[in-house]
């Protein structure tokens, strides 16, 4: 069918490289100026000029023949990134120097000095897991470029990381190449969204990562080169670059690490979480999700709170967001271990937090009555035809079709399961949400397998 | 005193050798493995062609969903209008703002709407 697609003049660029990406170089493209459409796009009246600016182009790309280009592009050939590259300095120092401006240029870093990956170097990191090099994880898009364990070796040597944190970086990948998880979404998105990189299970411990006071901070070398070795691997293998085809507006808060801690086991009252999820005890796991910027309750050590108050908070947060896309949601819930300990002391399980949280963030359907915060179609019309689509589970069609009437009352996510809980943080402390409004795939637990320096993840 | 001159530039040209000669013997090289993943070529395909005219097609214009969208395909549908009376406007809204390759069903049926589409507003 001929078209055309309509952009903004911001995302030109973005959209030929996706459109190259997916085989259709040739797609017709109409830029809108973005500096007078944004601003513009609230009413009729004002898009007058931006439409009477670009309509004859838009006409013309409807009726125009075809080039002989277009009718037949030139076929893409494979890009291959194999060869090693020899840079000379006077010194170690200037060699090294050069190596990093060499990658930046490239865009191979991410603005922070790198460990130049010499072979000896990435042939050292692979000693940390039996995994084959050629390996093959998946692909990373944006570019759909192939993760291979010595890739990923080769960003870890760049990350600073040591070759028994290895085991831990594969298991994240793993988890950002499933094919269920729409990794897409947060690496190309302007929601500027930053995963989570949950170490589960006995490692995290043997690796020393951080699960108290500080644990989203800086000086912990395990949290900080884990976090950016999985960066840089998403980075160089999906081939992406701010305001090319990463199109976060405001940049990611972690953009360097990510959101990467432990969950602490040992002081938790409830199961670890990976095994919530099905894991053994005793496995170690690494939980990658996307999420937005986090939000913080409680106390701390400057006010008073309890455990009923943080998660009713908690609660009231997520049933007051502007959107809801109860497919879609996924809320990470890091309850430190004071409130942990105190919700537990009021009978709570982590099934029955999961579950009250469910109840509470309902939304009642007359707030749905309006449109949604994108287009025109109203929330209503708009999980009917998530339903319709097979984007609510069958097995949950039911409830939210009973809660779409007067006086219902609408769940924000499909199950309670999507509330995911974890206890992380120091004494005193604070709690986090998590909350990732895109598609639902985006949270997946992976073992750390394949360990050859640690005890554990074996 | 010509020999003397001589020799002198020989010493002179001796000593330049011999600093350049540590020069390039403390030069270090290093060499470093490409961190980027291979990318596997998607099968490449032409466009559609067009017809000649506009007249008496059905153009569909399909809303992605995000904000200002439909407002920009209402106008642009009253210009087609206006100016190619013949023509039938589809508006045929995305059944969701997300991302593009989660609605493997709805795409099929676009084009089951009319000759001709215009999709946007992408960003």
């Amino acid at each position: 069918m001929a078209g055309v697609y309509l952009t903004t003049t911001e995302f030109l660029d973005d959209a030929k490289s996706a459109a190259k990406d997916r085989g259709m170089p040739g797609l017709r493209m109409v830029a809108l100026p973005a500096d007078k459409y944004y601003r513009a796009r609230a009413s009729h009246e004002e898009l007058m000029p931006v439409a009477n600016a670009t309509f004859s182009t838009i006409v013309d790309d409807l009726v125009r023949p075809l080039t002989a280009e277009e009718t037949k592009p030139e076929q893409a050939q494979k890009q291959l990134e194999r060869a090693n590259i020899k840079v000379t300095g006077k010194d170690f120092l200037d060699a090294s120097e050069k190596v990093n401006e060499l990658f930046l240029d490239n865009h191979w870093g991410d603005g922070l000095p790198i460990v130049p990956p010499t072979p000896a170097l990435v042939k050292a990191m692979l000693a940390g897991t039996k995994r084959s090099p050629e390996e093959v994880l998946g692909q990373v898009p944006p570019k759909q470029g192939t993760a291979t364990v010595e890739k990923i070796a080769i960003n870890a040597v760049m990350a600073g990381a040591k070759p028994e944190y290895l085991p831990v970086i594969l298991a994240a990948m793993d988890g950002f190449t499933d094919k269920h998880y729409d990794t897409t979404h947060f690496m190309a998105s302007t929601g500027s969204f930053t995963p989570v990189v949950i170490v589960d299970g006995p490692i995290a411990q043997e690796l020393n990562v951080n699960s108290g006071i500080g644990m989203l901070g800086h000086g912990w070398r395990a949290n900080s080169t884990i976090g950016r070795a999985i960066r840089l691997s998403l980075l160089n293998l999906g081939q992406t670059w701010p305001a090319v085809n990463d199109m976060a507006l405001t940049g990611r808060l972690e953009s360097y690490t990510f959101y990467t801690f432990a969950e602490d086991t040992a002081k938790s009252p409830w199961e670890p979480y990976n095994v919530s999820q099905g894991f053994q005890a005793g496995d170690s796991t690494v939980t990658v999700a996307s999420s937005g910027n986090p939000s913080i309750f409680g106390g701390g050590a400057v006010a008073p709170w309890t455990g009923q108050g943080v998660i009713d908070q908690i609660a009231a947060r997520i049933q007051s967001g502007g959107v809801v896309w109860p497919h879609a949601e996924t809320h990470i819930i890091v309850l430190h271990p004071d409130c942990a300990v105190d919700l537990a002391s009021r009978g709570y399980t982590r099934k029955s937090l999961q579950e009250y949280l469910y109840d509470k963030t309902r939304v009642p359907y007359e707030r749905l009555a309006g449109p949604t915060m994108f287009g025109s179609q109203n929330e209503v019309e708009f999980i009917k035809a998530e339903i319709a689509d097979g984007r609510i589970r069958p097995d949950r069609a039911q409830v939210f079709l009973d809660a779409l009437k007067p006086g219902g009352r609408v769940p924000v996510v499909q199950s309670p399961d999507d509330f995911h809980i974890v206890v992380a943080g120091g004494s005193p402390g604070y709690d986090l949400l998590f909350t990732y409004p895109g598609t639902n795939w985006a949270h997946q637990t992976k073992k750390v397998t394949g360990a050859t320096l640690t005890k554990e993840g074996r | 005193m010509k020999r003397r001159a001589n020799w002198a530039l020989v010493a002179a040209f001796a000593a330049a050798s011999l600093c350049l000669a540590s020069a390039a013997a403390a030069q270090v090289t290093l060499e470093v493995m490409n961190p980027r993943g291979e990318i596997p070529p998607p099968k490449t395909l032409g466009i559609t062609p067009r017809g000649a005219e506009l007249a008496g097609k059905k153009i569909v214009l399909i809303d992605n969903g995000k904000y200002g969208a439909s407002n920009f395909l209402e106008v642009v549908a009253d210009m087609l209008k206006q100016k190619y009376p013949s023509v039938t406007i589809v508006m045929y809204p995305k059944p969701s703002a997300q991302t593009i390759t989660d609605l493997p069903k709805w795409y099929p049926t676009v084009k089951q709407q009319g000759d001709l589409f215009v999709f946007g507003v992408g960003d």
